[in-house]
């Protein structure tokens, strides 16, 4: 990762260089070559009244617990204070003609990780495309946007609770199919290694089964009707499934006692719709935006030490939730957003000795103002109350966080 | 009842699929002037559509995915250039997973190429100086010389991808020129000089006094803003000083702090001195654009406002390229008074 960031660093030295250099088009030429580059930085103040951080409560939502396997424990709630979301380093370009390439880098404080790397087909015939790589999955409508594409300084509570803070995103292979309809048709098709920590958790191992990969798969589909000049609509669908493992420490003495094998599928709905007002520098545009998403999963007990008996039993889930949002400018480049979530209307869990956890639903109100001084700038405020149904009983949290975003470099124009 | 129905559907969808075959190439053209230049030239061999509709600021467009299904069915694919459609293109063309239009591919044309440019930065630039464009100002399609070279770019593309058509290609530049010429000097000038003569002159600086070496008086737009060379005209984006210096007028103020960034009160109160010092008679503004900033300047120094479409379809006059730039220049020469029908 290092090498990786000090290539981009020495990519970003030549691009300096070049720039400085008077000899317009010409002395731009040779830099063509190089990939774009673009960094992100994305940073906030986060303020909440919650006893142990907001962060703390998220991890404790009744009917989302992770299974960290074992793992120290750590969650990726904002803190009080200062927060650097991450910093975004994106590397793209051409590759061949057949071929284009992206890579992004999450820099952190506490080092780098990838967040994509995918191989993209380019000159498919029959509208097909395929990627390969290190990616997120293009289902639903907050899966595939990168942190600083949302319109809130938080991800809804229904991605983030069911496939944790980095999403759905791994090494796979996606094929897709642009159909040649009159109106815009999309579907696409995605194998995984499956390694998602909230709903595709795979451990291996004894005494769970060693599963090769892919162990998850995910299809879907994106609907546009075309409803005039002003007006874009997007309905999605998707649909989900993978393999499940989880193994706990009942007692919590610290070592492991009882192992479930199984798997999980979630089947999600989104809608996206946009007015595109001619006023210049976005007032009267106006975004609305919802999705929802179910999951169920069924997992066996493969080995129980405190209750031997237990083996054989099955834990199943069944969860759910959705946001609703919607986004106004309501003048030269102040934008107002509201958004409303629930999670877990449907919370049910039965245990493998026979007892049912039916819990409660939580839910959350967020309102954001955001000022762009710039298309590479912003500003946002925001302010959430949240209702979260805990172990520990409903949890009422206000919180309220001040962003600042900003993109230097060529940084890849955005999806619909 | 369901055969009449389908008889109706049946012939729905035989035009339907005639009305494709007819076409010898799909068009599609980021904005309404290059599908109006196109059109012209083309005629009813092509098929043309724009992603823009001339009444929107032509930087930003949402990368809708009907934009997506005309760039899916494109054979050739038009653009400004210059960074103009940097916001949605790649993600438009890369989304329609159709490598005919792909750039640099034939069915890939940036017009750029050959137009005369302005602003274009000798020094290294950076963002604080707001939305520059490296390679120089995209507006260029606001000089009418640069909609004939514009034309001419077109022409040559169409011809290399459809051979067969090449003589109504041909046929179709020399009406639009004809026309846009005819606009621009009059048909006196035109019939006494040719085109190509007139916009050589126009370019060298040297028109008016061989107009008058030859007791030819101009008409058309040269006629209008003639009287006005040297008046000095503000206006709210840095979009119409390609407009301005064809007709010799002079870009004296610009309401937007830095191009892409709104008036400030700050900045305005600076426009206003600038715009009673140089005698400031006309502000030009697009239709997009808040009213207020210019509505500002325009009470405490007297200049006019003119609000002008600066694309096809941008406003009702704005019906045709030529027409478009047709209603800017009597609305412009309007307001500068004397000249002005």
């Amino acid at each position: 990762m290092r090498r990786f960031l000090r290539l981009g660093c020495l990519a970003l030295g030549a691009l300096a260089v070049a720039r400085s250099s008077p000899a317009q088009e010409i002395g731009r030429s040779w830099q063509d070559f190089n990939p774009d580059i673009s960094i992100i930085i994305d940073g906030f103040f986060h303020y909440d009244d919650s006893d142990e951080g907001l962060g703390h409560v998220l991890s404790e939502v009744a009917g989302f617990g992770h299974v960290h396997a074992g793992e120290e424990h750590h969650h990726h709630g904002p803190e009080a204070g200062f927060n650097l979301n991450h910093l975004e380093l994106a590397l793209s370009g051409e590759i061949d003609p057949a071929f284009k390439g992206r890579a992004i880098v999450g820099v952190t404080p506490e080092g780098a990780e990838l967040e994509e790397a995918v191989i993209e087909t380019t000159s498919l015939p029959g509208g097909v495309g395929m990627k390969f790589g290190k990616f997120f999955s293009d289902f639903g409508r907050i899966n595939p946007q990168h942190s600083h594409e949302w319109d809130f300084t938080d991800a809804p509570l229904v991605n983030l609770l069911m496939f944790g803070a980095h999403g759905v995103n791994d090494i796979g292979a996606q094929v897709s199919w642009l159909v040649p309809t009159r109106s815009y048709l999309l579907l696409g098709a995605e194998a995984f290694q499956g390694d998602n920590e909230a709903t595709f958790p795979y451990i291996g191992g004894e005494p769970l089964p060693e599963l090769g990969g892919p162990r998850m798969g995910v299809g879907w589909v994106k609907w546009a009707p075309d409803i005039g000049e002003r007006h874009g609509l997007q309905l999605g669908a998707s649909y989900g499934f993978g393999a499940r493992q989880e193994a706990h420490d009942g007692d919590a003495d610290g070592t492991l006692d009882h192992w479930l094998d199984g798997g999980a599928r979630f089947w999600g709905l989104d809608l996206v719709y946009k007015l595109d007002r001619p006023a210049a520098y976005g007032r009267g545009d106006l975004l609305f935006q919802c999705e929802f998403i179910r999951r169920d999963m069924d997992v066996e007990v493969v080995r129980h030490d405190p209750n031997p008996a237990l083996v054989g039993k099955h834990k199943v889930d069944a969860q759910d939730g959705y946001y609703m949002q919607l986004v106004y400018g309501f003048a030269p480049r102040w934008r107002v957003g509201l958004r409303w979530e629930e999670v877990g209307l449907t919370n049910r869990t039965d245990l493998p000795d026979g007892s049912v956890e039916d819990n409660d639903p939580s839910r959350r109100l967020s309102l954001m103002c955001d000022f762009s001084n710039s298309e590479f700038s912003r500003l946002r405020f925001g302010v959430t109350r949240g209702e979260y149904a805990t172990d520990a009983g409903v949890q009422d949290v206000w919180s309220v966080a001040v962003q600042l975003q900003v993109s230097l470099g060529t940084h890849g124009a955005h999806k619909f | 009842m369901l055969r009449p129905t389908i008889r109706i559907l049946v012939t729905a969808v035989a035009l339907l699929s005639v009305g494709q075959a007819a076409a010898a190439l799909n068009v599609v053209t980021t904005t309404t002037d290059l599908a109006s230049i196109t059109r012209e030239i083309g005629g009813n061999r092509l098929s043309v559509d724009s992603l823009q509709d001339g009444t929107r600021d032509p930087h930003f467009l949402q990368a809708k995915p009907s934009y997506i299904m005309l760039a899916r069915r494109a054979d050739l694919w038009i653009r400004i250039g210059m960074e103009l459609e940097i916001g949605y293109e790649p993600v438009i063309i890369d989304s329609s997973r159709n490598a005919r239009i792909r750039p640099g591919r034939p069915g890939h044309l940036d017009v750029s190429e050959r137009v005369l440019r302005l602003d274009v930065p000798s020094a290294k630039v950076d963002r604080s100086m707001g939305d520059v464009h490296p390679q120089g100002n995209p507006h260029y399609w606001l000089d009418p010389l640069n909609g004939r070279i514009i034309a001419e770019t077109i022409c040559e593309r169409l011809r290399e991808l459809d051979p067969p058509g090449a003589e109504a290609y041909d046929a179709g530049l020399a009406a639009f020129k004809r026309k846009l010429d005819t606009a621009m000097f009059g048909e006196g000038a035109v019939a006494a000089l040719g085109g190509d003569e007139l916009w050589e002159l126009s370019r060298s600086g040297a028109l008016d006094a061989a107009l008058e070496s030859r007791g030819i008086v101009s008409g058309g737009w040269c006629a209008l803003l003639g009287p006005h060379r040297g008046a000095c005209v503000a206006s709210h984006h840095r979009s119409w000083n390609y407009l301005l210096g064809r007709f010799g007028l002079v870009l004296a103020a610009e309401l937007e702090p830095k191009p892409g960034i709104p008036p400030s009160s700050r900045h305005l109160a600076e426009v206003v001195e600038t715009v009673r010092a140089r005698g400031v008679k006309a502000i030009m503004v697009e239709p997009f654009y808040p009213p207020k900033a210019a509505g500002f300047v325009a009470e405490r120094t007297g200049a006019r406002v003119v609000v002008a479409a600066n694309a096809t379809g941008g406003d009702e006059a704005a019906t045709d390229y030529v027409a478009m730039l047709d209603s800017c220049v009597r609305r412009l020469a309007a307001a500068l008074g004397g000249g002005g029908q």
